[in-house]
């Protein structure tokens, strides 16, 4: 009979004390706003910057993200490694799935327009690929390995960053999630 | 934080090889565990091994089911990459149930087999905690303690390790607990290990940045935690009734 007293008391302790830390540390509201300062880590504003396309379009990035407008999906990559030659039709394919609704831009790692502009012809990839051939935006990014892919939201803000080849299907997971 | 290995040209990421050394540790955990416990190491080796393999499989497959719109054309990628695209608690589910199945196939008893389980369990949740940690993956909230580490820029709890932590006392714990002093209670070693584990992770949860929320602000990690931890410690206290009932009557 004691002994089931203090395993009781055991119980109804750990309860109250359980879920008074739970109570203590649950997330409020009223927290102060974190400053949200320009870093491409997750929580900050993605850096933004201003790059020539493979068919001399210029495209900066906060345009998309101006005043709570389109997520941003950008993608570093370059022609000479498998694991982005991989996933790039993945890109492709959302980039049509999605059209209008999230951009996606694949932002090449030190390789010339023509480069880029042969491997798209040969491949059929029709979504915007950057010329970054001074690496000025990969360095702002301190991309150290392809491919990385780094999710941005509406309002310019860092999501999510995944290095490595990634499937079609974690591709339009994460797309889905910044949409929502 | 090193997610990437740079060796030469060749850049290995940290976070596959932490889980592929946790995975052997784990089994080799089990095998140990057999060992001290008195049990035949190999058939529980095999039943963790089932319990990993399951995992693995099983993770895999429920993401695919929820994402078949994105496999339908084009099924290599069910098996490329393999870098991502896993459903946790699938594989989890999974993976105990092909254990629970292949244990009942070789008539293995189930607290016995638990208790041989648990080391392996938990050195594989710490091995996932250490593989954020390098990878930057479940960071902590921002502090100025001094044991704060920097990652993303900015100083953070480093709450993947915390939660290496944690895994350290409950082995601890079932360490002392398998010792020949207080052995004889199949199922509390489990139990405790458990409990411990599951208790030090709702504590700190509450240091978590990426945590799941539900309504109100509450952690969900930090609620399942609690049930743990309660239910652990109701089987721990029927457990040892049961014990005291058999003790009292063998008495007599």
């Amino acid at each position: 009979m004691r002994e089931r007293l203090e395993w009781v008391t055991l119980i109804i302790l750990v309860s109250l004390m359980g879920a008074g830390w739970i109570y203590v540390s649950r997330e409020t509201s009223d927290a102060e706003p974190m400053p949200v300062t320009t870093a491409p880590y997750v929580g900050n504003l993605a850096p933004d910057f201003t790059l020539q396309t493979i068919d001399d379009q210029t495209i900066t990035l906060r345009d998309f993200t101006a005043e709570g407008g389109t997520p941003v999906v950008l993608n570093f990559w370059a022609t000479w490694c498998p694991p982005c030659r991989v996933e790039m039709p993945y890109f492709e394919s959302v980039n049509n799935l999605y059209d209008g609704e999230v951009a996606i831009l694949g932002l090449n790692q030190a390789e010339s327009a023509t480069v880029i502009a042969d491997y798209a012809r040969d491949h059929g990839l029709a979504y915007p690929l950057l010329v970054d051939d001074d690496m000025r935006v990969n360095n702002l990014y301190g991309v150290l390995n392809l491919p990385t892919t780094i999710f941005i939201d509406r309002n310019g803000v860092v999501r999510e960053v995944l290095i490595g080849t990634i499937s079609q299907a974690v591709l339009e997971d994460r797309i889905e999630a910044l949409l929502e | 934080m090193l997610p990437f290995l740079n060796i030469g040209p060749l850049g290995l990421p940290t976070a596959p090889l932490v889980y592929l050394l946790g995975l052997w540790l784990s089994l080799y955990a089990v095998d140990r565990a057999a060992r001290r416990l008195g049990h035949d190491p190999e058939r529980l080796y095999a039943v963790a091994s089932v319990a990993l393999l399951g995992g693995f499989i099983g993770a895999r497959l429920v993401f695919i089911l929820l994402h078949w719109s994105s496999y339908d054309d084009n099924l290599l990628g069910i098996i490329w990459p393999l870098t991502s695209g896993y459903h946790a608690a699938g594989g989890a589910l999974i993976g105990a149930a092909a254990a629970f199945f292949y244990g009942r196939w070789r008539d293995l008893a189930l607290w016995p087999t638990l208790d041989a389980l648990a080391p392996g369990l938990i050195i594989f949740l710490m091995a996932v905690s250490l593989a954020d940690f390098l990878g930057g993956a479940g960071y902590g909230s921002l502090t100025s303690l001094p044991w704060g580490v920097t990652q993303f820029g900015v100083r953070r709890h480093a709450v993947q390790l915390y939660e290496v932590l944690a895994g350290v006392v409950a082995l601890g714990a079932w360490w002392a607990v398998t010792s020949p002093r207080f052995r004889g209670l199949d199922g509390r070693p489990f139990l405790l290990a458990v409990a411990v584990y599951a208790g030090g992770r709702l504590f700190v949860d509450a240091f978590k940045e990426t945590t799941p929320l539900m309504g109100g602000g509450y952690h969900v990690v930090q609620i399942v935690c609690l049930v743990v931890v309660l239910g652990a410690l109701v089987w721990l206290g029927r457990l040892s009734a049961a014990k005291s009932a058999g003790t009292i009557a063998s008495t007599h």
